[in-house]
């Protein structure tokens, strides 16, 4: 849900989400184009953008992936309109390759790449840190220690962009993505979202040929960088002391606060600019130190530089960074603290906080589960029993989405889970090597559009037995239901076209797709007995497309209009306390009671009908009819 | 002698603890107060435990270190049990009296007594438990258990100079079915003045 307040007039000071506070930051810099695949922490930013969209006659656009979204604001850019395109870290891996090559190429209007960077993993499958991304691709970095400095930035980085003709990346981490404060506003000038594009292909056609010249140029526009960054609000120095903290991004709020309760003296030098570092800057903080502590989430980025300016200067300071700090996770007030009194020589038991003692009895562990009502539980139910019925083995190639929860107990059905559309290309290799397996790729919609396709290419033409499961909730659940080409609508709501996947499958010659529902069950265990044994007996791929809206999205639309959801609940007398509802299917809404019969939260259930039809009992009934127009939501 | 409050919510993914936090931290901007709010989004918010660090006044860092925090607020009991190390040493743990069980097959659920004990063992003090699945329903419905929580929070007096009755109002106020939050928060604050003395 974006904040109102993030269109609020010049001068207001507002509670915003760092993400929002890059929107509006973007929107008073006079933003024209903005696109994104969503991924946490990094959605906020163009769902804000998608949400001001409307008001102020900007282009917002979802793009199916990270790498379309960012060849997309490039050709806004040159076309000279600002643009912004926005991604979770790893999402810049899919965009690397236009990345590199838009190093090359230069911009025209200002371009911003925000990558939302996940350290201690809390929605991720791993931490990296792209700051290296623009060391490697010779593109200024900005990190933010703040929503306010965030907003501030994402306003700079279009004219420092424009200016130096440089694509500029961001990366806000968790703790600024996700941390509302408060932000004073300055005047929204949103952009014009028409450009004028005119040909220069020695400098837009990297043919090898143009692109010797653009080494040349980007290597001499990475001088200009290194002058420019010196002259940028973002990186201070604060106070004069032997001892010198430097601290990139995040890290200087806790460093803030930590030498502030610590009583720590130090020169305390803020890096909003870890890539490149502002030499000059650092040289006159560093003048009077002996020794200096780089503090910084992730990789030592600034603390090489740092070590290398030190080197190349022949001065005598000590330099420390990770040795203090460790690599692994995100950055807390905790691990700064004890590193600033480590490093000043002093003891940590000297830290003013000190936590109590943990409850010392086992407390059961609360691992994210699928909601109440969730499709993908009722598909993996039904996917399980329809192998066990073939008496096979099955490899579950699993993929990225609210679906990776079915790693978890008791379903078990992701085997692997690399990254997006890693399900499919994986399969493709699984199938060949394991000939005693069935071959199960599972993937969402939006993954589908997003990284399948090629995979699912070379699966058909390559001949690769396996069956890909497309668990179709049409939308992007897991970030908060973004639409996609399966949803019919676009960024702003408007209706579009959507692409079936079954036609998808069928165009990439897959013979055999079959669609069924999986709410029920009966359907759902025929359409996948029927697909796997096309695949084990004709040793080709198929494609199973199990459909149903995202149960959120739909009991969210339910409650905002007032429409009554059917309701389920248990017959006393025929429950068993057998538990196949609360172990086996495990649906949130469904408790068990002292006696071990089960009992449905009515303030929970959704109303899909699922357990009645699971319970070997017949113990589950419909017990209230949902309104007309609660079955006009599904979609 | 810098003023700050910390504050960890604690609970599970939908209770509506993010709309908690940035409610009571409007409260404190309109107050003329600073205010952070850590949130938890993503795949960690489907059912799973949620915590969101509130932070007010002299702050920077937007996390509580454990043992830092004035209050640990629960929306649920077991999630309270999980971080009641997080409290200060003159902090208070405050809770709502609701137990959700995990969804995780064949899980062992500690019993009310159980939890409420061990936290007490741990921690030196008693948990201040506010009946707040009750209390919400009398203002429309268990989704408002998190505004009992704010009036209950707010009449433990540990807002005070960061968060007044007026700001908490105005910003519930300005909420979809204001009518029903409000409710929510004035049950919460009238139970909790009479039983929660800290």
């Amino acid at each position: 849900m974006v904040s109102a307040e993030v269109l609020g007039p010049e001068g207001a000071t507002v509670l915003l989400l760092g993400n929002e506070a890059i929107a509006r930051g973007a929107l008073e810099a006079g933003l024209g184009f903005a696109a994104a695949y969503p991924g946490t922490p990094s959605t906020e930013i163009v769902e804000t953008l998608s949400y001001a969209a409307r008001k102020l006659g900007i282009y917002v656009e979802w793009s199916t992936n990270e790498k379309v979204a960012l060849e997309s604001a490039f050709a806004a850019s040159i076309s000279g309109v600002r643009a912004l395109a926005a991604m979770k870290h790893v999402g810049l891996n899919v965009a690397a390759d236009a990345f590199m090559s838009i190093s090359y190429t230069g911009v025209r209007a200002g371009l911003l790449v925000v990558s939302a960077e996940d350290p201690s993993m809390w929605s991720s499958q791993n931490e990296q840190d792209n700051r290296y991304y623009g060391l490697m691709g010779y593109v200024p970095v900005f990190e933010p220690s703040s929503p306010q400095e965030a907003k501030d930035m994402a306003k700079a980085a279009f004219d420092f962009s424009e200016a130096l003709e440089t694509p500029v990346l961001m990366t806000p981490t968790t703790r600024v993505s996700h941390t509302r404060g408060p932000v004073t506003l300055g005047k929204l000038m949103p952009g014009k979202p028409l450009g004028d594009f005119s040909r220069n292909p020695e400098r837009y056609t990297l043919i090898p040929a143009h692109a010797r010249l653009r080494r040349k140029a980007m290597i001499e526009r990475w001088l200009r960088v290194k002058e420019e960054v010196e002259k940028l609000p973002f990186n201070t120095i604060e106070g004069t002391s032997k001892i010198a903290i430097v601290a990139s991004g995040i890290s200087y709020s806790y460093v803030k606060e930590a030498t502030e309760r610590l009583g720590i003296d130090a020169t305390i030098v803020k890096i909003g600019t870890p890539v490149p570092v502002p030499r000059k800057l650092l040289l006159k903080a560093l003048s009077d130190a002996t020794k200096v502590l780089v503090v910084e989430e992730l990789e030592p980025i600034v603390e090489q530089q740092v070590k290398s300016i030190i080197s190349e200067e022949g001065l005598n300071v000590e330099v420390h960074g990770k040795d203090y700090i460790g690599f692994e996770g995100e950055m807390t007030l905790d691990r700064v603290a004890r590193a600033l009194l480590e490093f000043s020589g002093r003891s940590p038991t000297e830290i003013p906080w000190k936590p109590l003692r943990p409850v010392q009895i086992e407390l059961p562990p609360r691992p994210p589960a699928m909601c109440p009502g969730c499709p993908h539980r009722a598909t993996y139910y039904t996917l399980r029993r329809a192998v066990n019925s073939l008496r096979v083995k099955a490899i579950y190639s699993g993929d990225i989405g609210c679906y990776s929860l079915g790693v978890l107990p008791p379903f078990r059905e992701q085997d692997t889970i690399l990254e997006m559309g890693g399900s499919v290309g994986a399969a493709n290799g699984f199938s060949e090597v394991n000939k005693d397996k069935v071959v199960i790729a599972i993937v969402g919609d939006s993954t589908f559009y997003h990284a399948a396709l090629p995979a699912l290419a070379n699966a058909v033409y390559n001949r690769h037995p396996m069956l890909v499961l497309v668990m179709d909730n049409r939308v992007t659940a897991m970030t908060g239901e973004q639409p996609n080409p399966s949803t019919g609508v676009n960024a702003l709501g408007e209706p579009t076209t959507p692409i079936p996947i079954e036609s998808v499958a069928r165009g990439l010659g897959v013979e055999k797709v079959v669609v069924f529902d999986p709410y029920n069950t009966r359907e759902a265990f025929n359409s996948l007995r029927e697909a796997l044994r096309y695949v084990i007996e004709e040793k080709k791929p198929a494609v199973a497309v199990a459909r149903r809206a995202c149960s959120l999205y739909i009991d969210r639309m339910a409650r905002r209009m007032g429409y009554e959801t059917p309701l389920y609940a248990v017959v006393e007398d025929k429950c068993t306390a057998c538990g196949v509802c609360y172990n086996a299917f495990t649906c949130p809404a469904i408790m068990v009671k002292d006696d071990g019969k089960a009992w449905i939260d009515p303030d929970l259930c959704t109303g899909c009908g699922v357990c009645a039809q699971i319970c070997p009992f017949n113990a589950i009934i419909k017990v209230r009819e949902g309104s007309p127009e609660w079955y006009k939501l599904w979609f | 002698m810098p003023r700050r409050l910390s504050i960890l919510l604690t609970g599970v993914g939908g209770q509506g603890i993010i709309t908690l936090a940035s409610t009571i931290a409007k409260a404190a901007l309109l107050h003329g107060e600073k205010a952070l709010v850590a949130e938890t989004h993503g795949l960690s918010q489907r059912g799973g435990s949620v915590e969101v660090h509130l932070r007010m006044g002299n702050v920077y860092s937007p996390l509580i270190a454990p043992g830092d925090a004035d209050v640990v607020l629960g929306l649920e009991l077991i999630e309270a049990a999980r971080k009641a190390h997080y409290t200060s040493e003159n902090g208070i743990i405050l809770t709502a009296d609701i137990i959700l069980r995990p969804a995780v097959p064949g899980v062992k659920v500690p019993s009310r007594e159980e939890l409420l004990n061990a936290i007490e063992e741990a921690t030196g003090r008693k948990p201040l438990l506010v009946p707040a699945r009750e209390l919400a329903l009398k203002a429309g419905g268990t989704i408002y258990s998190n505004m009992v929580m704010f009036g209950a929070l707010l009449a433990t007096g540990r807002l005070e100079g960061f968060v007044d009755r007026s700001d908490a109002e105005k910003v519930i106020g300005s909420l979809r079915k204001s009518e029903n939050n409000l409710k929510a928060f004035k049950l919460g604050f009238d139970y909790c003045r009479s039983a929660c003395t800290s």
